[in-house]
C-alpha cells in the first residue's frame, strides 16, 4: 500500500495477485528482519464496548493471530484475565515501554471524569479522562477506535449527560489516526495496525482516516447507483431500488463496505435493504439524523 | 442556451475540475510522476478558467442588462461570484414563510437558500431524506453554508435555482 502512491495504472485486483503481493511484502520484511511484535494497549472509555466485540469477528488476520503474532496485548479491560486493582497495575506497568495505544469509547468530562471510571489506583478512582491523558502523552502511535473516540459519536449525541467527546479533545497536540464507525469494521482496524507494523503510519486524509479504507464513497460504489441515476427510488424497506429518498447516507460517507461487506464478506446494510446510517460519518448519529424518512421528497418524473 | 449560460457552466466544471486535483494533491505527498500529472492539468483547467472569465466579462459587457446583478467590479467578489450568479428576472420570490412549504415532506419540492439565493436540492445526493448533516430544507441556511463550505461556492454552482429570498 504504501511507498507506490495512487493507483495509476491500477495494479490487478483478483484475489491471486492481491495474495501475492501480500505474501511477497510479509516475506520481504521478514527477511529484512523489520517486523517486531509491538506492544498494544487498548483502552474501553465511555462506549459499549461495541468495537472490540467487533475485532473479535476479525477474519484474515483474526483476532488469534493478532495477539499472537502481531501485538503483545497488554491490557484490555474486556479480554484479559486479571482483574481488579491487579488489572490497572498492567496498565501503569504497560508505561514503562514504547506502546500503541488504541481507544474506543469517547472521554467523559462532566465532575472531572468521574462518570467513566475504569478502575482504581491506589485507592483513588482512575476516570477515563485522567487515563487518556496519561497514556495518550506516552504512546508511540494512537488509535482513535469507532465513532466514540473519533468525535464522541452515540455517547456525545444529544443531549449529552456526560458531557462526553472525542479523544482529540483532550488530547489536542497528538495526531490520532481516526477510524469512524459504529462499530468499526474489523478490517478497519486490524489493517491499520498491520500497516503500522509493517510500513509505519498509513497515509490518511486531513480528518485523519486512513485512505486505504475511507476514501471512496459508499455511493460511488454502491450495487444500486444504477437506480439513483435513474430517478427510481424504493419507497419502503425492502425494495430493491435506490434507498435515497428514504434517507440513505451513502451519498456522503466514505469507506470500503459496497465492496468489502461485513461479518468477513457475508452482507453490508444496504445488501439487507436498509439504508446507510452514515455509521463511520463524523458527526454520527446526530448529524446523521433521521435513520429512516417516509414522508419524503417526490419523485420527480419526466414530462 | 445563451453564450454566459454556456460559459458558466464551463467555469463551473473547471473549478470543480481544480478542486478534485487540489484534493487529490493533497493525498500524495511526495513528489511522485502522478503528482506531475496532477499538477500539469492543474496548471491547464487555471489557464482555461481564466480564459473563459475573460470571455464571460467580454459577454457581460456585450449584453447590458443586468436586472438583479451586482455592479461591475462586484461581480468576482461578492459571495456569489462563480455561481448561478442572479437567478433570471422571471424566477420568483420566496418569504421565509413561503420557503418553509418546501420542506421535502409528503412529497412536497426541497428548496433551500444560501445567501439569499433559493436552491431546489430536492434530488441532491447529500440531501437524502430532504435532510443534510442535521439540517432540515426549507430554512435559510446562510450561516451553516459560510461555517461548513467556506471557499466552496462551486457547491452552489451545481444546483438548480428557484428563485430568491426576501423579507
Amino acid at each position: 500500500m504504501s511507498g507506490k502512491k495512487g493507483v495509476l495504472p491500477p495494479e490487478p485486483m483478483t484475489n491471486d495477485a492481491v495474495a501475492e503481493r501480500l505474501v511477497r511484502a510479509a516475506r520481504r520484511s521478514m527477511d529484512m528482519g523489520t517486523f517486531q511484535k509491538q506492544n498494544l494497549v487498548y483502552l474501553e472509555l465511555n462506549g459499549c464496548s461495541g468495537n472490540i466485540i467487533s475485532l473479535l469477528n476479525g477474519r484474515n488476520p483474526d483476532f488469534a493471530y493478532m495477539v499472537n503474532s502481531m501485538v503483545n496485548l497488554r491490557y484490555s479491560n474486556s479480554l484479559m484475565a486479571a482483574e481488579g486493582a491487579q488489572a490497572t497495575e498492567k496498565l501503569f506497568e504497560a508505561l514503562n515501554e514504547p506502546f500503541i495505544l488504541a481507544v474506543e469509547g469517547a472521554v467523559s468530562l462532566r465532575d472531572e471524569g468521574m462518570y467513566n471510571v475504569i478502575g482504581m489506583h491506589e485507592r483513588k478512582p482512575l476516570t477515563g479522562l485522567k487515563a487518556a491523558r496519561m497514556l495518550g502523552e506516552k504512546a508511540d502511535t494512537i488509535l482513535a477506535v469507532g465513532a466514540c473516540a473519533t468525535h464522541g459519536g452515540v455517547s456525545a449525541a444529544r443531549p449529552n449527560p456526560s458531557e462526553s467527546v472525542g479523544l482529540q479533545n483532550v488530547l489536542p497536540e497528538r495526531k490520532l489516526i481516526k477510524l469512524p464507525g459504529c462499530p468499526v469494521n474489523p478490517r478497519w482496524f486490524l489493517g491499520t495496525l498491520a500497516h503500522i507494523l509493517l510500513y509505519g503510519e498509513p497515509d490518511t486524509d486531513r480528518l485523519g482516516r486512513p485512505l486505504m479504507f475511507y476514501s471512496t464513497l459508499i455511493h460511488d460504489r454502491c450495487p444500486r447507483r444504477p437506480f439513483f441515476d435513474k430517478g427510481i427510488f424504493a419507497e419502503k424497506l425492502g425494495d430493491p431500488t435506490c434507498l435515497f429518498k428514504l434517507g440513505c447516507r451513502g451519498p456522503v460517507t466514505r469507506t470500503d463496505c459496497p465492496t468489502k461487506e461485513w461479518n468477513s464478506g457475508v452482507n453490508w446494510p444496504i445488501g439487507a435493504n436498509t439504508p446507510c446510517i452514515g455509521c463511520a460519518q463524523f458527526g454520527f448519529p446526530d448529524a446523521m439524523e433521521p435513520f429512516i424518512s417516509y414522508d419524503t421528497t417526490r419523485v420527480i418524473e419526466d414530462d | 442556451m445563451s453564450t454566459t449560460e454556456l460559459l458558466r457552466m464551463r467555469m463551473n466544471q473547471l473549478v470543480t475540475q481544480a478542486r478534485y486535483d487540489l484534493a487529490s494533491l493533497q493525498a500524495i505527498s511526495d513528489d511522485t510522476p502522478e503528482r506531475r500529472i496532477y499538477l500539469q492539468r492543474l496548471w491547464d483547467t487555471v489557464t482555461d478558467m481564466h480564459v473563459t472569465s475573460e470571455l464571460l466579462a467580454v459577454n457581460a459587457a456585450a449584453s447590458q442588462v443586468q436586472p438583479l446583478g451586482p455592479l461591475p467590479g462586484q461581480v468576482w467578489n461578492n459571495v456569489n461570484g462563480i455561481q448561478n450568479a442572479s437567478p433570471g428576472a422571471n424566477s420568483r420570490t420566496f418569504t421565509e414563510a413561503e420557503l418553509a412549504g418546501y420542506d421535502g415532506k409528503n412529497g412536497r419540492a426541497a428548496y433551500v437558500a444560501v445567501n439569499g439565493i433559493v436552491y431546489d436540492v430536492t434530488n441532491n445526493r447529500t440531501w437524502a431524506a430532504a435532510t443534510h448533516f442535521g439540517l432540515a430544507a426549507g430554512k435559510d441556511h446562510t450561516a451553516a453554508f459560510a461555517s461548513c463550505h467556506a471557499g466552496q461556492e462551486a457547491i452552489l454552482a451545481q444546483l438548480p435555482v428557484v428563485g430568491r429570498l426576501v423579507q
